[in-house]
């Protein structure tokens, strides 16, 4: 098997770190308040995701798609973003969102399956990440063509705000992501569009999802200008989406930026990767680990030294530890709250089901009316 | 239960439009209004649309409000959907029902979904302005009637007016509403009759069915441009029809529908769907649920055939019309349970 899954395999793209961490060149132009809040980002989604894991073993969460592995991806272009911006991620960006410290413990709740009502209810003090998430999507490529969207919209009101999303691999393939990058060309839409390459989606490989030489290029069919960037190399991750997203809050409209990394992980808690890839890849991408790379960085850079890592790992262990137990004292959501949110006012049908959903509850025959009178 | 014609209650000056004239006016007045409505759709510039519906619209509003896009539906209405969660209050042309099908994906995974995803924290406020339905002898793809796709999905309201004045106030209302509001127009009225239309500002409701006219023998359920049958076969058959025009077909009027079948103890549905699975089963099955006991006849359906939309030699004998409607009506007139 070929180290790489791409048709030509190739490592003709942006590095800033070499594969041990060390600066290619002159050490980037990244404030040192940037670089501790992405290596605290970096920790705290792996102390997320662990626990996701045992979470999910232990049966309290039903299924979870880690990030392992390609948080430089994530972490690197979300933190290039400013406050107001906008990013629509899907569920493997978790970090992305930590960056900008959504609040653990709603994230957590979800995966509990709290309706979102029951979580807003019980964990509604704390506060909104300065940049604006919008729900994770589980169809993929869906939030790319929104995320087009929502950018159109600052064109047109003439806002300086940049909208950033994210796609997969695989999701290359989808109309959506076409049909995104089209307008965003054509609305010269300031649209950050990141792939994350990670090589696989689930069992699939890279070449079996398209025939062309990148990913990137296929922004080239749209006029978009594209990138291709090493996504295990977090600082030029964040260079790169630094230069798309000031181009697009100039007016200078919308970049596609492929960030080449790999998934470290099973898909999701469902999948066996064993069964579609081998060790040797595994151990070929294990050595550019992402974290592993940028603390070499930030040691020899005299950023960061053991101590002050060791305080932030055990900051994000007990972080992560607190919100579990804040997600898990929230209430079972009431059944009832399968109703809610999807028109606005009442409906002669949905009055009707909540209280034969009652009866239900209650042991009783909710088959009873028969004349549309009982259960107004 | 309304009835009547709420528009003609409104006061002042009136023009008389038809249906694609009260669809213009109604989104230049909805524009004028709100600098947050945006037209969003191919062909919706400077030619106005393929009906003539933006007519005039680019001129006034140029093209950042009346937004001609690539031809992709689903890009239209994903790129909507965005705009939308961001503040902007969209209304998207897609040219014909028979492709809004490209568009799915964006209609089930987000337009529909967003709001209720969010709990309640994104709001999708948007009108998807549909023209729908048959008798204009055009070719494959241009004559759907497949609403059911749009009832069946949690999320979105489905709403349909048959005459101008309705129009106006409906398309309004659905433009100031918070839901996503997927506007069917019944093209073959478009040109239709001109009526009377207040120029002024008005709404009407979204959740309630119009009682056309009053009867005490048998229910007529429809909407859209079957409105005109119905009203040629209350016409035309011995027996008092009531006839009941939907108007919003997701969420349904329930109570209006059952209160008067309870009345008549007869129902007919007249819808151009098929009948498979289209909408009148529904009814039938509410009937059926809960006025059973008010019944002297089965219901029955008049509508197209479970067959794709035929070529236009052949659409006549699809669609429903008067005559299908009235030996509906005779055949559940001359049964007793
Ligand atoms: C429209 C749609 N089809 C199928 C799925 C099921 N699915 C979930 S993840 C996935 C693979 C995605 O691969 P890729 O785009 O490379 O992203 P990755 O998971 O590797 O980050 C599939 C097929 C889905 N969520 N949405």
């Amino acid at each position: 098997m070929s180290h790489w899954t791409e048709v030509r395999p190739s490592e003709d793209f942006y590095r800033v770190l070499d594969a041990d961490g060390r600066p290619l060149d002159d050490p980037p132009d990244v404030d040192e308040e940037t670089l501790r809040r992405m290596y605290r980002a970096f920790v705290r989604s792996r102390a997320f995701d662990a626990k996701a894991l045992s979470l999910q073993r232990r049966g309290e969460i039903s299924i979870h798609a880690a990030s392992t592995g390609e948080e430089a991806v994530s972490v690197g272009s979300a933190a290039a973003l400013e406050p107001d911006d906008w990013c629509f991620p899907t569920y493997r960006q978790t970090a992305a969102s930590i960056y900008w410290d959504a609040p653990l413990a709603r994230t957590f709740a979800g995966l509990m399956g709290a309706e979102p009502e029951t979580v807003a209810e019980h964990l509604d003090d704390e506060s909104n990440p300065a940049v604006n998430f919008s729900p994770p999507y589980i169809p993929l490529t869906v939030n790319v063509t929104n995320a087009v969207g929502s950018a159109m919209a600052d064109a047109f009101n003439d806002r300086d705000t940049v909208t950033m999303s994210y796609v997969g691999d695989g999701s290359t393939s989808e109309g959506d992501f076409h049909e995104a990058l089209n307008f965003a060309g054509v609305f010269e839409a300031p649209a950050v569009t990141i792939c994350h390459n990670n090589q696989w989606a689930i069992s699939v490989p890279t070449h079996r999802q398209t025939a062309a030489e990148t990913f990137a290029r296929k922004a080239e069919a749209h006029g978009v200008p594209y990138d291709r960037v090493d996504g295990n190399d977090v600082l030029a991750v964040y260079e790169k989406s630094r230069e798309a997203i000031e181009r697009a809050r100039n007016g200078g409209g919308p970049t596609l930026l492929e960030c080449v990394t790999y998934r470290m992980v099973d898909h999701n808690t469902a999948d066996e990767d064993s069964v579609y890839r081998d060790e040797e890849e595994l151990a070929r991408w294990a050595d550019l680990d992402p974290v592993d790379r940028f603390e070499t960085y930030l040691r020899e850079a005299g950023v960061m030294d053991d101590d002050e890592m060791d305080r932030v790992a055990e900051a994000a262990e007990a972080d992560v530890d607190e919100a579990v137990e804040a997600a898990r004292s929230v209430p079972r959501s009431d059944p009832q709250r399968m109703f809610d949110n999807h028109l606005h006012g009442e409906s002669w049908t949905e009055r009707h089901q909540r209280a034969e959903l009652r009866r239900e509850g209650m042991g009783e025959n909710p088959f009873v009316d028969f004349d549309g009178e009982g259960f107004k | 239960m309304s009835s009547g014609d709420v528009a003609l209650d409104v006061e002042g000056d009136t023009e008389r439009w038809n249906v694609v004239d009260a669809v213009r006016e109604t989104l230049a007045q909805e524009m004028r209004r709100d600098d947050a409505v945006r037209l969003l759709g191919y062909d919706v510039g400077p030619i106005g649309g393929v009906f003539r519906a933006t007519e005039g619209l680019y001129e006034e509003f140029g093209g950042e409000r009346v937004i001609d896009t690539p031809l992709s539906e689903n890009g239209i209405l994903g790129t909507a959907v965005g705009m939308a969660m961001r503040g902007e209050r969209v209304v998207p042309e897609i040219q014909f029902m028979g492709f809004l099908y490209p568009a799915f994906g964006q209609l089930m995974y987000s337009l529909a979904k967003l709001h209720e995803r969010s709990g309640g924290g994104i709001e999708v406020p948007m009108t998807v302005r549909i023209p729908y339905g048959g008798g204009i002898k055009s070719s494959e793809y241009h004559s759907e009637s497949t609403e059911t796709f749009l009832v069946h999905t949690p999320g979105v309201r489905v709403v349909c007016p048959s005459t101008p004045a309705q129009t106006k106030g409906l398309l309004a209302a659905s433009i100031r509403h918070p839901d996503p509001v997927m506007f069917l127009e019944p093209k073959r009225i478009y040109r239709g009759e001109r009526e009377a239309v207040p120029t002024g500002e008005y709404t009407l409701s979204l959740d309630e069915a119009r009682v056309v006219r009053e009867g005490e023998d048998v229910t007529l359920l429809t909407w859209g441009a079957m409105l005109e049958h119905a009203e040629t076969a209350a016409d035309s058959v011995d027996a008092d029809v009531e006839i009941v025009d939907l108007v919003s077909l997701s969420p349904l009027d329930v109570e209006t529908v059952l209160d008067s079948v309870k009345k008549t103890g007869r129902c007919v549905v007249l819808h151009e769907a098929r009948r498979t699975l289209g909408l009148g089963a529904e009814l039938s099955a509410l009937v059926n649920e809960y006025a059973l006991d008010h019944l002297h006849a089965p219901i029955k359906r008049a509508t197209g055939y479970d067959v794709h939309f035929p070529g236009h030699q052949t659409e006549d004998a699809y669609l429903p019309d008067a005559e299908r409607a009235e030996h509906a009506i005779r055949a559940v007139m001359s049964y007793e349970f």
